[in-house]
């Protein structure tokens, strides 16, 4: 793994610098085309003007309490949501005869659109940031649900026979052979779940919310501000990224030893 | 009285065909046995009857005149793969049998170094079974079952995936594990020449019956030279002549000619 490392390291920069240029070709672009052919703001924003508004909207505080709503609704529905997918996943894969009982149904809730069910959480929950936490923790827990219920029952079946002929307990089992080695998948639902996260708050706030980022759209699509609209999207994304990185980075931390991680690893991330 | 002690055993799955049937087998105290066959013969099923990990349909397997009907704590399985846990150091995983059961203190992990350096791996214990090759896999897996000093061994076919030459050195640290205890031993191989190289005595399993049985009177303690030896090849020749026969078992007699 070292020997590649540096070779590795120059081609990730400058595949990384790729994509600077690449977005600044496509702002560039945008921002060109906007003031020469003269298109109104209120259909497509100006690049400078967004960032502008972003400015503002960051130095002067009026975006904060948004984004820590928005980050406080992420959180919590994300860790409701995956406490609850795993300790069902954990349950369900252990219990044969449940998880024969209640597999239609599970498929079944995958097919449903879980956001379509906000309306029904708004009269339940009220407006605000209840709501939004349960449609939250809704949308991420069929990933966790799915993904531990799979690596919990793909462990290699000679490892199961060890655990048998050591004589261990089943609660052994599970916490020193099943977990750990489906934790690759687990954390899998994890980083799907990350995603859905931010668009399950999001959605949430369009449908109840007051305060944040959703909220905040919806806000803006009432004055015809476009390019709030845009500056939101900015940000909503940023949040996106930066939540798919802490992701990533905990999964490559927690599975640093398993072998089939080598080849998701980034080395060149390693060696810094 | 013997060690242990196999009486028409048999096994099947619900009314299918009898993957193993009318197993005879006695195997006396710190012997070493082989059990060979071509794959799919029903010898890894016969081996898992006697760790207890399956139940015989019919007859009845006894170690030290008790009734196997569950994994003792007396007996140590070495798979086919490695089965290593990747998450834990190798030394954690040679403890692994000891910390399912208490807590491990310095003394236990003192013997896990012991029986590292006996398997030639010695302070290796930090390292992590991907960093192994597949041959020092094979050996903690060894040491592992070797952590609970178990009376029986029962070994399905550990070292198959393994290149010739790092086989080879394994059977030679496999002899001289069990020279010193007085551990028993079943081995189930495909590998004739390493039947004949390990085992005191050999079984030839076809068609889920045992069909031949060979006492190998080699010498020990068995060296490199043993393989070169006009007897060992002898051995191995009419081994291989006693598994052609039980794979046509129902033709006439005269296809060793």
């Amino acid at each position: 793994m070292s020997a590649p490392g540096t070779l590795r390291t120059g081609t990730t920069l400058r595949a990384r610098a790729g994509s600077v240029l690449l977005l600044l070709l496509l702002v560039g672009g945008w921002e060109g085309y906007c003031r020469l052919a003269g298109v109104p703001a209120l259909v497509v924003p100006l690049p400078s003007a967004v960032l502008a508004t972003l400015w503002d909207g960051l130095a002067s505080g009026f975006l904060l309490p948004h984004i820590a709503r928005t980050v406080a609704e992420m959180a919590l529905g994300l860790g409701l949501g995956c406490a609850v997918g795993f300790l069902a996943g954990v349950l369900l894969a252990e219990a044969e005869g449940l998880r024969r009982l209640l597999h239609p149904y599970v498929i079944a809730s995958q097919v449903v659109p879980k956001l379509a069910l906000g309306p029904l959480f708004i009269i339940w929950f009220g407006f605000g940031m209840t709501s939004t936490v349960v449609i939250t923790a809704l949308v991420c827990f069929f990933p966790l649900l799915e993904n531990t219920m799979t690596g919990l029952r793909q462990v290699d079946p000679q490892k199961r026979e060890l655990f048998r002929m050591l004589r261990a307990t089943r609660l052994q089992t599970l916490l020193r052979l099943k977990i750990p080695a489906g934790l690759p998948v687990i954390l899998a639902g994890v980083r799907v779940s990350v995603v859905l996260a931010l668009v399950g708050a999001v959605v949430g706030e369009f449908i109840g919310g007051r305060t944040g980022l959703g909220a905040s759209i919806i806000a803006a699509q009432g004055m015809m501000d476009s390019t709030m609209m845009f500056a939101l999207f900015v940000v909503i994304t940023a949040l996106g990224m930066l939540a798919y990185q802490a992701a990533v980075l905990l999964e490559r931390r927690l599975l640093r030893r398993h072998p089939s991680n080598q080849s998701t690893n980034q080395p060149t991330n390693r060696q810094g | 009285m013997s060690f242990v002690a196999i009486d028409g055993a048999g096994y099947a799955i619900g009314n299918g065909p009898a993957i193993v049937e009318d197993i005879d087998w006695r195997i006396g105290e710190g012997e070493f046995h082989c059990l060979v066959g071509r794959s799919g013969c029903g010898k890894t099923t016969l081996l898992k009857l006697a760790a207890g990990l399956l139940l015989p349909t019919s007859g009845s397997i006894r170690i030290r005149d008790r009734a196997v009907s569950e994994p003792s704590a007396e007996v140590g399985f070495v798979f086919q793969a490695p089965t290593l846990l990747d998450w834990l150091p190798v030394i954690d995983n040679i403890l692994l049998p000891l910390s399912l059961k208490r807590r491990v203190g310095p003394q236990d992990r003192r013997r896990a170094e012991e029986l590292l350096a006996l398997v030639a791996m010695p302070g290796l214990g930090a390292r992590y079974p991907r960093e192994l090759s597949g041959g020092q896999q094979s050996r903690v897996a060894i040491a592992r079952a070797l952590v609970t000093d178990p009376a029986l061994l029962l070994f399905d076919e550990p070292f198959a995936a393994l290149d010739a030459i790092t086989r080879e050195e394994l059977q030679d640290d496999l002899l001289r594990l069990c020279g010193r205890g007085g551990t028993t031993m079943l081995f189930v191989t495909h590998d004739i020449a390493e039947a004949v190289y390990l085992a005191d005595r050999v079984a030839v399993m076809a068609g889920g019956r045992l069909c031949h049985d060979l006492r190998i009177d080699l010498p020990r303690p068995r060296g490199r030279d043993v393989r070169y030896a006009p007897r060992f090849t002898a051995l191995c020749r009419e081994l291989r002549r006693a598994m052609d026969g039980g794979a046509v078992a129902a033709m006439p007699l005269d296809a060793a000619s």
